[in-house]
């Protein structure tokens, strides 16, 4: 029996597909998620906006309960009231039993409110969101909530006014079960790019991109010219490399919140020894300024970050010196060039590939920055070293206001889109050599 | 540039160890202090070493539950994270199927995405499949993470082998897959294991999502486990120090057993050879 077998074509597709799915699953369908909720004013926390609604919608559950209420205090009113406050009473009846009428007039709408009046009847829970919410019309809506509010309005007044003390408790209270029921009618959160225009004239936005950009230039730019010089340096036989390359290893594999934590012991006020020290040196003016000043928390964050990837780019460099043939230098000693005139003609040329792509890989992780400075200043003093991905993550999860903080990832996202398409260029098709047939 | 080492070098080179050390030689020597005197002196040796900032550190906070965490997750992920970017890498090195240059690209891309721009659709799938606070809630994101960097590095591995054993394996009546199982699989070996290495690292070391989607403390790892031991009142250095001796110690083995691998590693995605 010969069994089935893939062609090697077919074996390719198959064996790229779990990977593709992956992909796409948890990091492109997200992006595009990301993106769509940053159009909604959409929060967690707020039962009115915790759904996306490109439409409005009408919380059933709670209005035909309402309803049930409003239909038997407005009759009590009708009751009690005299002159003008009945004819408003009649008039606001009226209203609403239009409003309703027009709103059951949907075959689909009615069947639902019937079925929710039975389950409520009989003490039922209503778990099913498709049952609980219906779609309506966005003009219904905002009239239908308004004319609720309106009527609200004017019985609240007419409670004040009022001396018989027993109707103006009936008035206030169906004011407010109407101002109540205006609630169950959800108007769409959909505002477009509303949130950000107003993150556009955000400070706080503005000033965490600043603080992230200066992060990163700053970061990266000592970690190049620091890394490229161990990497020269190093690059020669000698005894104990694997010493060198373990303890240049070992920073880069610790976890980063377990470094933050390493420096925030070692730059405290009170007990840190390299504050201690930076003091007895002179080179900062107190030993708490590291943590407590703007300044101080910037320079602290940027000298962790240093002694933790410094290495890594070392490494990376020193992988690229190994490549240049030596023959290369002999020539140009004949020739009588100086170190320097080598170093320039012929060490930086022929490492370019290799920077670019160790600064590609550096500037898009020092972009992302979020664990080092979460866990090491939380963003502070004042927000002084707060990183756009902070600022993020804390307006999606400390305030759970998914459609703001959305707007700030899209930022991110955008630059360092921008930053990777800048390099890309610069490297050009170097990347892909190597890997495709 | 082969130069030999004078005794400046060695003496430069002792200084860049230690201060690139200094961290931890700090930290440990501020582990087995007494309480008190972290709090008082800065002076480096004691005179009356203790293990109890050890015993507090471990009965605080679930530490070693914490480590369990992180190992489970991490082991999860390399091993599912490997296979499928051993299956993708081989195709696109050696299978002849269109489109690899995009799913190159698209793979590449994914690898640049930040995380800050996945994360809130991602706790909403994992919250509404019920997976917050579990293992899989977590390996889930940590595969795709880790599948760009895999299949970078594999595919350096894959394109080293001589194309000619396929040929001769085709001769002999093997189904592609059979080649792929019998003869490329057991020789790109030390580049899996290698992979494996880096990814165990990584997922070992990521904060963002074990943070927002493990919330629960007997499901912290690690990295998170660790920023937790600050307190609102007082800052516990003492456990906070034997707490990083504790976890660092792992990872020190691992690069000290493994550095060389691991240097090829890195260094496969960025240099031409």
């Amino acid at each position: 029996m010969k069994k089935f077998q893939l062609n090697e074509k077919q074996l390719g597709y198959a064996m790229i597909l779990p990977s593709l799915l992956l992909v796409i699953v948890v990091t492109l369908w997200p992006v595009a998620q990301s993106f769509y909720n940053s159009l909604f004013d959409y929060r967690l926390n707020d039962p009115t906006r915790s759904q996306k609604m490109l439409n409005a919608n009408i919380d059933l559950e709670r209005y035909v309960d309402n309803y049930f209420y409003i239909e038997g205090q407005l009759s009590d009113l009708e009751g009690n009231a005299e002159g003008d406050q009945l004819e408003v009473v009649q008039q606001a009846r009226e209203t609403i039993e239009g409003y309703h009428q027009e709103l059951t007039t949907d075959g689909e709408i009615n069947a639902k409110i019937e079925q929710i009046d039975e389950m409520l009847m009989n003490f039922e829970p209503i778990s099913d969101a498709e049952l609980k919410y219906t779609e309506v019309d966005n003009d219904f809506a905002s009239d239908y909530r308004s004319a609720l509010e309106n009527i609200s309005a004017e019985f609240q007044s007419i409670a004040e006014a009022t001396d018989n003390e027993q109707l103006a408790q009936s008035f206030e209270q169906t004011g407010s079960l109407l101002a109540g029921t205006s609630d169950n009618i959800l108007e769409s959160n959909f505002i477009g790019f509303a949130n950000y225009i107003k993150y556009f004239q955000d400070q706080r936005m503005w000033q965490s991109l600043w603080n992230t950009f200066y992060f990163t230039v700053v970061s990266v730019g000592f970690e190049l010219v620091l890394g490229l010089a161990i990497a020269l340096l190093i690059n020669r036989a000698f005894k104990g490399r694997g010493i060198v390359r373990a303890s240049v290893l070992i920073p880069w594999a610790i976890p980063t919140a377990v470094a933050a934590m390493m420096w925030g012991f070692l730059y405290d006020g009170q007990t840190g020894i390299v504050a201690h020290y930076f003091e007895k040196l002179n080179m900062i003016p107190s030993a708490s300024w590291l943590l407590s000043t703007s300044d101080g928390g910037m320079f602290a964050i940027i000298f962790a970050d240093v002694w933790k990837t410094t290495p890594y780019m070392a490494l990376l460099l020193l992988a690229g010196l190994q490549t240049i043939p030596n023959a290369l230098y002999e020539a140009s000693n004949v020739d009588g060039a100086n170190k320097w005139q080598q170093f320039f003609k012929i060490t930086l040329p022929l490492l370019k590939s290799a920077i670019l792509v160790a600064l590609l890989f550096r500037t898009l992780d020092a972009f992302r920055v979020f664990d080092l400075i979460y866990v090491l200043t939380g963003g502070g003093p004042a927000n002084a070293t707060e990183s756009i991905s902070v600022y993020a993550y804390i307006t999606l999860f400390s305030q759970q206001n998914f459609g703001a903080g959305s707007v700030l990832s899209v930022i991110v996202f955008l630059c360092v889109a921008l930053i990777s398409f800048i390099y890309v260029r610069l490297i050009g098709s170097d990347l892909f050599a190597g890997r495709t047939k | 540039m082969s130069k030999r080492a004078g005794i400046g070098f060695y003496i430069f080179l002792a200084i860049f160890v230690f201060l690139v050390m200094f961290p931890f030689i700090w930290v440990f020597l501020t582990s087995i202090k007494p309480v008190g005197e972290i709090f008082t002196s800065f002076s480096w040796f004691t005179k009356s070493p203790t293990l109890s900032s050890y015993e507090a550190a471990l009965t605080n906070r679930p530490l070693l539950r914490y480590m369990l965490n992180s190992f489970v997750v991490s082991s999860l992920t390399t091993v599912l994270a490997v296979g499928c970017a051993a299956f993708a890498a081989y195709a696109v090195t050696r299978l002849p199927i269109k489109g690899k240059g995009i799913f190159l690209g698209v793979v590449l891309a994914a690898s640049m995405f930040p995380q800050i721009a996945i994360i809130s659709p991602i706790f909403n799938l994992v919250t509404d499949l019920g997976l917050r606070n579990s293992y899989i809630g977590l390996v889930i994101p940590y595969i795709t993470i880790s599948l760009p960097l895999s299949i970078w590095v594999l595919s350096t591995f894959f394109h080293k082998i001589p194309f000619e054993l396929e040929e001769s394996a085709k001769l002999d009546g093997a189904s592609p897959f059979q080649t792929f199982r019998k003869i490329i699989f057991p020789l790109a070996t030390p580049g899996i294991f290698t992979t494996a290495i880096l990814v165990f690292i990584a997922a070992w070391n990521e904060y963002l999502f074990a943070l927002t989607i493990n919330s629960d403390d007997i499901w912290r790892t690690v990295p998170v486990g660790i920023s937790m031991y600050q307190s609102e009142f007082s800052i516990p250095w003492g456990d906070i120090s034997a707490a990083t001796v504790i976890v660092t110690v792992p990872i020190v083995i691992l690069v000290l057993l493994f550095q060389k691998r691991i240097v090829s590693g890195l260094t496969s995605g960025s240099v031409k050879e």
